[in-house]
């Protein structure tokens, strides 16, 4: 999904324009971004994919404005976010973007409501209480509402970050490896999830991870190698995914 | 581990500072009182050294008794003029001149009497002998005529008085004009420590101090080529029984310890605070402990999995305290020697001129403060070691090592002991009264508190930040949550702020009770309209002739005079206050229990409840006294009356003080008047004379006495602000530490959309939490501790007990304005905090 389609960038929910990121300088300098132009399309599920140190987590993290790339510019629906001071990212992840992140999703001292209705209520916008208990409804986590992060398990903690993302209603969705301290069962649970929410709300989800058979609840993979976009999956399935990164040699 | 221990206080840095501080203060403190005192006796003992330098021996009259005031010294009888001939006749006296001192105050160019910031207003006899003479004349000459006189060096230079100008002088007769024949320094000081001087020629100074005939000592030089040993034993050989001859170095060490014993204590006052500070500190720095070492239980860990044993890990934080403890306590070291150099200068602005001296480090300063101030960091240290060594290794290898502390069921028990021990020895202490168990009273309950804390710091940090939470939404809740997460924690962050708060308050309600006590016993104690009393803060006397030319003013129906003096009583120094008996009745209010007031006309001494049952003496007894005047005689208790904080303990009628002190000088006069319009006018315009004298009503005389008790007050509140000061310091450090711990969930907050202003109120949320809970806690310890020592000096006159409300209030609200102060530097440093940290994984 290279720009040598333009018109799809301006449908797409984000996308970035040659973006560098670079780490550290002179010979210890590392190239995290080297040139990377990506669109994430409006109302579907996008996993990015490559090994370690392929620059997925740097590339979602520039996008979703919580780093500032070196150079090149990235776009959430269409607004140049690179032009945006800290307040006006602050502002952008509030009401716009929703994030899931593998581990350390909630504030300890907030019950898991408290957790969900944090954008909210940072915002001081009032809560939308009907679609929080559906949202509650539909991860069955409404009987766990009023309990301390602690007292949930790791399956459990990821669902309510989920409502988290989703209690603003955002653009988009930025997963970092949502399942990577998950069971499979959880795994699988929290995957259909977020597929359930694009099929049905049209939400835009982006997800990192290194997992096959997560890519494979995907509509559509990025591959990521070294710093640059190598390659592009419609319709994955596990073992299409795992074809595609055996041909790239991971 | 050694280098463990020195690589991970490389590695906190910011965190060394914070907790250094308060131990760089405390040692600061106790160096600084050292050099002061050690620098200031040093110069004394030089200056008086070069001052009796050719004195080779002083004949004088013996002790009758060491003077209980700080700075007095011996207390003795003039000697006989006619000895003076007798001295210079023994056989290789050389040089012999008689010296006599007494009352004498300067009047200004401006008509007001010149004060000193306490020290005495002194004039004596000019010595013309200039080797044997403590004054040295810089300009003009010695006093011939008796309306000559020698100003001090200081004075003159202040005042701006020159040779051949004319002088007022305040004496103890009606004032009298001199001309200046000379300006002198004493030694090489410009004047002793403050003081005035005011020197006449002898037969002067004999007639206005009402010494005629007599000398305070004959100061001998030996002819050259003469044995000492023997001039002293033929002088010795002539005195009269009560007369003594020593030499001239026993004068020059009894001046340095007169000088030391005043300083000394000044220097037991500053140690106190020094020792506050510390124990203040030592709460930042178990504290500042306690989190580093929870913050480390993983690396801890590891070094047990790889061999280090529970010893190992033990002594590897009390190296880091060690280190930090004898780091801080050489600077503090340093500072002090600078503290001690800015209090001679401060001094010196006060009107305290100290003679110049080079600065004076002991060992003892430097032994004493490294001690100390690596003691304290030690002990701090501890416990968290000990929490250090409970990590098993296997913390190392989960995600969130939770090490498991002492129950909080332990802190009942160690917390209501210590409370109850503190409680014990405090009402101990009161009672006796000894100070030292007071003290050990109040650091037991404070350590007890201290302890228990935590069991309330969760309820109510929750009440506290339930507005916090309402009007600051939803930062202010997290900050209020954040509160209330260790209660541990937040109750040992407080307990700083709780101690130092807890001293603050306990004095305020010690000085509002004493100055409401002091109010109540003057309206008891006096019925005079009028009180007249010296300028210099009521420590100094007046002419004699001042009843006289009141009592003479149309209006004024009575006129009672006050004096005071030091006497025996039953072999312990005491102080007897006696007034005028003719009008007594008129204008004093004397409560009696017993006898009547009329016994003082009889010569019979009357004493307070308290002192009757504390020396087991009662009406119609016959008790034991000396005065150095006429020593030891006895006397009959003619009455008991009411404990009295103005009158004091022992009250005798004028004539009965007068044929047993020496020239006593009035210290008050109480005047009842008529109430005719202008009384007060006219008395003022006869006393005009007297420019030292403040005349004033009862009410006035009230708010003056009011008004010293808050200077008072002010003074400690200043010195305590110091503790306070540490505590805020603890509070940052804990808040900058919880920043440190909570980077990720600032992080994630941040990735969810709270803006840097949200979290930076939340951080100041917490903190002002933080903040009230110490200083609730410390009000309440603090109002029980005045109470409590206001009401155990009962018998000493403080009749009353206030609690200040609205100063309790006032100090509860600087205290949340201060936790909002100590919250800046960490909110600022949370707020910048990187957002990736949150996501990116370790």
């Amino acid at each position: 999904m290279t720009l040598t389609e333009p018109d799809r960038t301006v449908t797409a929910a984000a996308h970035a324009v040659d973006l560098f990121k670079t780490y550290g300088t002179g010979d210890a300098a590392v190239h995290a971004l080297s040139g990377v132009n990506v669109a994430f399309d409006r109302g579907r599920f996008t996993a990015v994919m490559g090994p370690s140190g392929s620059g997925k987590s740097t590339l979602m993290h520039c996008m979703a404005g919580l780093d500032r790339p070196t150079s090149g510019r990235t776009f959430i629906g269409g607004q140049d976010i690179s032009l945006l001071n800290d307040a006006g990212l602050t502002q952008l992840r509030r009401d716009r973007i929703g994030f899931v992140f593998q581990a350390f999703n909630l504030v300890p001292t907030l019950t898991a409501r408290e957790n969900v209705t944090l954008p909210a209520d940072l915002a001081g916008k009032k809560v939308d209480l009907e679609w929080l208990a559906y949202l509650a409804d539909a991860l069955g986590i409404t009987d766990r509402l009023s309990h301390r992060p602690s007292e949930l398990s790791g399956g459990q903690q990821q669902r309510v970050a989920c409502a988290r993302a989703l209690i603003n209603r955002p653009e988009l969705i930025f997963a970092d490896e949502p399942t990577g301290n998950l069971d499979s069962n959880s795994s699988a649970e929290m995957l259909g999830f977020l597929r359930r929410s694009v099929r049905e709300f049209e939400q835009s989800v982006v997800m990192v991870t290194h997992d096959p058979r997560g890519a494979a609840f995907s509509d559509c993979v990025v591959f990521l190698g070294d710093g640059k976009v190598v390659g592009e999956l419609q319709a994955p399935t596990e073992d299409s995914v795992l074809e595609r990164m055996r041909q790239m040699g991971t | 581990m050694w280098k463990v221990a020195v690589r991970g206080m490389r590695a906190h840095k910011l965190r060394l500072v914070l907790t250094a501080l308060a131990i760089v203060l405390g040692v600061t403190f106790i160096s600084g009182t050292y050099v002061l005192t050690d620098t200031l006796n040093n110069t004394f003992s030089v200056l008086f050294g070069n001052i009796y330098k050719h004195v080779d021996f002083q004949v004088r009259g013996v002790a009758a008794f060491e003077s209980n005031a700080p700075g007095g010294g011996a207390v003795r009888r003039a000697i006989p003029e006619s000895l003076l001939a007798k001295v210079r006749r023994v056989p290789g006296v050389g040089v012999a001149q008689g010296t006599v001192a007494g009352y004498a105050q300067y009047i200004a160019r401006d008509g007001k009497a010149v004060v000193t910031g306490g020290a005495p207003t002194i004039g004596l006899s000019f010595d013309p002998n200039d080797e044997l003479s403590a004054l040295r004349l810089t300009q003009g000459t010695a006093p011939t005529s008796p309306h000559d006189v020698v100003m001090d060096a200081g004075t003159a230079g202040k005042y701006h008085f020159t040779v051949g100008d004319r002088v007022r002088i305040l004496l103890l007769g009606p004032p009298e004009t001199f001309t200046i024949t000379g300006i002198a320094t004493f030694g090489t000081a410009n004047n002793l420590a403050g003081a005035t001087l005011a020197a006449f020629t002898l037969t002067t100074a004999q007639a206005l101090f009402h010494e005629p005939g007599r000398l305070d000592s004959i100061n001998v030089r030996v002819a050259p080529g003469a044995d000492k040993t023997q001039v002293q034993r033929a002088l010795a050989a002539i005195l009269p029984h009560g007369v003594e001859v020593v030499t001239g170095q026993t004068v020059v060490n009894e001046q340095t310890s007169t000088i030391s014993k005043a300083l000394g204590f000044f220097s037991i006052a500053l140690l106190v605070f020094a020792f506050i500070s510390l124990f203040v500190g030592a709460f930042t720095i178990f504290n500042t402990f306690t989190i580093t070492v929870g913050q480390r239980t993983r690396e801890l860990a590891l070094l047990r999995i790889v061999g280090a044993s529970r010893r190992q890990v033990f002594w590897s934080v009390l190296v880091e305290a060690a280190v930090i403890g004898l780091v801080s306590s050489l600077i503090g070291l340093a500072l002090g020697v600078l503290a001690a150099v800015g209090l001679v200068k401060l001094l010196s602005g006060f009107g305290i001129t100290l003679p110049t001296g080079p600065l004076v480090f002991e060992a003892r300063t430097a032994i004493v403060g490294l001690l100390v101030g690596v003691g304290v960091t030690l002990v701090a240290a501890v416990g968290p070691a000990r929490n250090a060594v409970r990590i098993p290794p296997v913390a190392a290898l989960v995600d969130h090592p939770v090490v498991h502390a002492a129950t909080l069921r332990r802190r009942y028990v160690v917390g209501g002991l210590f409370s109850a021990v503190g409680i014990g020895a405090l009402a101990d202490g009161l009672t006796k009264p000894a100070i030292q168990l007071v003290g050990l009273g109040a650091v037991c309950i404070f350590i007890g508190v201290a302890q228990l804390a935590p069991v309330v710091a969760r309820p109510i940090a929750s009440v506290l930040g339930r507005p916090l939470a309402k009007l600051l939404g939803t930062p202010g809740r997290l900050g209020r949550e954040n509160s209330m997460r260790s209660p541990r924690r937040t109750a040992q962050t407080a307990s700083a702020l709780m101690i130092g708060l807890a001293l603050i308050s306990a004095v305020a309600v010690f000085g509002a009770s004493l100055s409401r006590s002091a109010t109540s016993s003057i309206d008891n104690a006096i019925s005079a309209n009028l009180i007249v009393t010296s300028s210099s803060n009521g420590m100094g006397g007046f002419s004699d002739t001042v009843p006289g030319v009141a009592a003479a003013v149309a209006g004024v129906t009575a006129t009672s005079t006050v004096y005071a003096g030091e006497f025996e009583f039953q072999h312990s120094i005491s102080t007897m206050t006696a007034i005028s008996t003719k009008s007594v009745g008129l204008t004093l209010i004397l409560r009696m229990t017993e006898g009547t007031v009329g016994a003082l006309a009889h010569g019979e001494l009357l004493v307070d409840s308290t002192t009757a049952m504390t020396s087991h003496v009662a009406v119609g007894d016959f008790v034991s006294v000396r005065f150095a005047k006429t020593g030891a005689s006895t006397v009959r208790i003619g009455g008991i009356y009411e404990p009295n904080a103005l009158i004091g303990s022992y009250l005798s009628g004028d004539g009965f003080f007068l044929s047993h002190f020496e020239n006593p000088v009035p210290l008050a006069v109480l005047l009842q008047t008529n109430g005719s319009t202008g009384v007060e006018r006219r008395v003022i315009a006869a006393l005009h004379a007297y420019p030292n004298l403040k005349i004033q009503t009862r009410t006035q005389f009230e708010k003056a006495q009011q008004a010293q008790v808050s200077q008072l007050l002010g003074l400690i509140y200043a010195l305590l602000a110091l503790a306070v000061l540490i505590a805020l310091i603890g509070i940052v450090n804990t808040l900058m530490l919880s920043v440190f711990e909570r980077t990720r969930e600032i992080g994630l907050l941040r990735a969810v959309g709270m803006k840097r202003r949200q979290v930076r109120t939340m951080i100041r949320a917490e903190s002002v939490i933080l903040a009230l809970f110490g200083a609730i806690i410390g009000i309440l310890v603090g109002t029980f501790l005045g109470v409590a020592l206001a009401a155990s000096l009962r018998q000493q006159g403080i009749t009353e007990i206030a609690v200040p409300v609205s100063s309790l209030v006032t100090f509860l609200v600087l205290a949340g304005l201060l936790g909002l102060g100590a919250a800046s530097w960490p909110a600022r440093h949370a707020a910048k905090l990187d957002v990736l940290a949150a996501i990116s994984t370790e």
